[in-house]
């Protein structure tokens, strides 16, 4: 008989809705606690509050802001003891040609994808570097390695994501911290709102899985990379894709 | 805020899983170059257990990088409470 899992505290960030939500859930049903932010809650949340009162927690914060992502990860660390795994999933995808794109949006989607990453990586791995033991995970994405028309900004930063990733790995590995990507092709999520249905459809037909991606398609891949099992896998990226990039 | 030995602990603690439990720790000992010889990595595992065991820690929470384990202990000296 194989002895029951040890129950993990995961972190993941932007896990209201969408994939993040998914991989809330598939946390949450492997018995580990789980801790998520957003910059809101949703109905979802709500619901796993009253669900899972023990072993999940939301908080409202936006990880942009340097100071309010080091105060989250601290928290958790202080109310948990501990943080095991971290999925960097929060992002933002702006829409649109970067002829036409201001200040702002260029701001906006460097500061969540990007910066915020860097900020809750940071303070988690200290966390993580205390034990000597850690796994973290960054959600990039295919169109990081492939590029799509009107996702440019949105591809640079989780290209960033991979170089991270790979940085992270070579800098941590020696102190029983794995770092992997894990890149998601099209899902069917709140994310693909800026593909109409001609494009998803062409997606779809492209696709080798013949199907657009869910949520608990990519999840299972984080698990996997995060499983204490399988510490001898780091810095790698793993494409969740269908095989449309094959 | 810790003592001066609880301090010295945390350095003898982390010094000997960083396999350098036989280096000699005294407040002029240095961290860096000809004294602990702590690589970045290293200097940044003391300090997330300094801060996990204290709260704050002076690698973070200063302006200089402590360059001695005597300003380590200076650092949480200064922060007690008169």
């Amino acid at each position: 008989m194989t002895a029951p899992e040890e129950t993990r505290v995961v972190l993941v960030t932007g896990g209201s809705k969408g994939l993040g939500a998914g991989i809330v859930e598939a946390y949450l049903e492997a018995g580990h606690i789980v801790e998520t932010c957003s910059r809101s809650s949703t109905d979802l949340v709500a619901k796993l509050e009253g669900d899972f009162p023990d072993r999940f927690s939301f908080a409202a914060v936006d990880i942009s802001d340097s100071a309010a992502a080091d105060a989250w990860v601290k928290d958790v660390a202080t109310r948990r003891g501990r943080i095991d795994v971290l999925i960097n999933n929060a992002g933002t995808a702006p829409e649109g040609v970067i002829a036409l794109f201001n200040d702002a949006a260029i701001d906006q989607v460097v500061d969540l994808n990007i910066k915020g990453t860097a900020y809750v990586t940071r303070a988690a791995s200290r966390v993580m570097l205390a034990r000597r033991s850690g796994s973290i995970v960054n959600v990039s994405s295919v169109v990081g390695m492939s590029g799509y028309r009107g996702l440019s900004m949105y591809s640079a930063t989780k290209a960033a994501l991979d170089g991270m990733t790979r940085g992270l790995a070579r800098e941590l590995g020696s102190r029983g911290i794995t770092v992997n990507s894990v890149a998601p092709g099209y899902l069917r999520t709140e994310m693909s709102h800026g593909l109409d249905e001609g494009q998803l459809t062409q997606i779809t037909r492209r696709t080798p899985a013949g199907r657009l991606g869910e949520p608990a398609d990519v999840a299972r891949a984080v698990l996997f990379l995060t499983d204490p099992a399988n510490t001898y896998i780091t810095g790698q990226v793993l494409v969740v894709d269908g095989g449309l990039t094959a | 805020m810790p003592s001066a030995d609880q301090t010295l602990t945390v350095i003898t603690q982390f010094l000997a899983r960083a396999d350098k439990g036989d280096a000699e720790v005294t407040p002029a000992t240095g961290l860096y170059g000809d004294g602990l010889e702590l690589d970045s990595l290293e200097a940044a595992e003391l300090s997330a257990m300094l801060e996990d065991e204290f709260g704050t820690d002076p690698f973070s929470s200063g302006d200089e990088l402590p360059q001695t384990v005597g300003d380590i202990l200076a650092f949480y000296e200064v922060a007690a409470p008169a």
